[in-house]
């Protein structure tokens, strides 16, 4: 192996290691859940039941069966003017 | 309204596109009512029903250039180009080169890109599922045979470099954040995936879509950053590979033997 080829092969295993390591801790600090319920028209994160698709498709404020990423553990805790967040699709 | 088998194909799309040709021969509407008039109502709705089908796509774009405008524009496009295949998830794929040669819209020179982002989002939007590599096993790699491994990419994996910070137009549009000025002097390359369910966007340092590209293409990791280094001088390959880990870009990495 040249040296220039070793020089590349340290750098990229280096990249890695480090790379790595700030993913998992990244990771960690991003745990996300699906939040029913708290999205406002048009900003939700994914599918919004019969008639719409996907993000940022919701048709009216706080639609009960379409969700956003909130940070976990926060979802149930969101007072919305029409109720709480769900983990699960609810009817208004 | 009726149609004879054999209409000529060229004749309908040429007489669907231009309000001032007659229908297509053999274009007949019952109950006597006149064919012109049945016609223009069908010209109408597919013309309102592409429009419409590009508003949902670029929303980002209609946001920045406005309603009107970007009917007007996007009617031009559809005038120009209709679907080439029946399913309208690919339709939109020319927009982005239609934009920027497009007169009106030169005041915003970042709207091409935009565009090309919001395309590849949607495209994201629409790739096979694929399980991201876990990091355990990420880690679990022999680091000194990386710079010869390939890495199999997830298939919502795009890229968009452009000399304008379109991630953050982006963002900026799609939050419900108050919005603040962006300042548009700085290039951004974005990165597209879909691991699960949702669309991330996010950016990587200048040289990482030449990175990606390499990559896609079946090459090394040490040819990717030979890539990207020609890009970019000071290519920031930990920040690149971070990016790409915690976004599931990678699906499978192989270390030759």
């Amino acid at each position: 192996m040249s040296d220039k080829k070793l020089c590349a092969a340290f750098a990229i295993a280096g990249a890695f290691a480090t790379a790595v390591a700030l993913a998992e801790t990244a990771k960690a600090a991003n745990d996300q859940e699906k939040c029913f319920g708290v999205s406002l028209k048009g900003k939700n994160d994914c599918a919004a039941g019969p008639g719409t698709s996907c993000a940022g498709t919701s048709k009216t404020n706080y639609q009960g069966d379409a969700w956003k990423y909130v940070p976990k553990g926060t979802c149930t805790s969101i007072v919305t003017p029409k109720g709480k967040g769900s983990l699960e699709p609810i009817s208004h | 309204m009726t149609t004879s088998a054999d209409v000529d194909q060229s004749a309908f799309v040429r007489a669907l596109l231009d309000p001032e040709l007659p229908p297509p021969n053999g274009v007949e509407a019952s109950h006597g009512f006149a064919p012109e008039r049945r016609f223009a109502i069908y010209r109408n709705n597919v013309c309102v029903g592409l429009v419409d089908a590009l508003a949902e796509r670029f929303p980002i774009c209609l946001q920045l250039v406005g309603d009107e405008f970007f009917r007007a524009m996007a009617q031009c496009y559809v005038r120009e180009r209709l679907p080439r295949t029946p399913m309208l998830f690919e339709y939109g794929d020319a927009f982005a080169t239609f934009v920027s040669d497009f007169e009106p819209a030169r005041a915003l020179p970042y709207l091409p890109d935009v565009a090309r982002l919001e395309y590849a989002v949607g495209q994201a939007y629409h790739a096979a599922d694929a399980a991201p590599l876990p990091l355990e096993l990420i880690r679990a790699l022999p680091l000194d045979r990386l710079e010869s491994a390939t890495a199999v990419l997830h298939p919502s994996t795009h890229v968009v470099a452009s000399a304008y910070p379109i991630v953050s137009i982006w963002r900026r549009h799609m939050s419900d954040d108050e919005m603040t000025p962006v300042e548009l002097e700085h290039s951004e390359e974005a990165l597209v995936t879909r691991p699960e369910l949702a669309i991330n966007v996010s950016t990587l340092p200048c040289g990482g879509s030449a990175f990606v590209d390499v990559l896609r293409n079946g090459r090394t990791f040490g040819e990717a950053m030979n890539a990207a280094t020609a890009v970019a001088a000071d290519f920031k390959l930990t920040d690149c590979l971070r990016e790409l880990i915690l976004t599931g870009a990678f699906v499978a990495l192989s270390v030759a033997q």
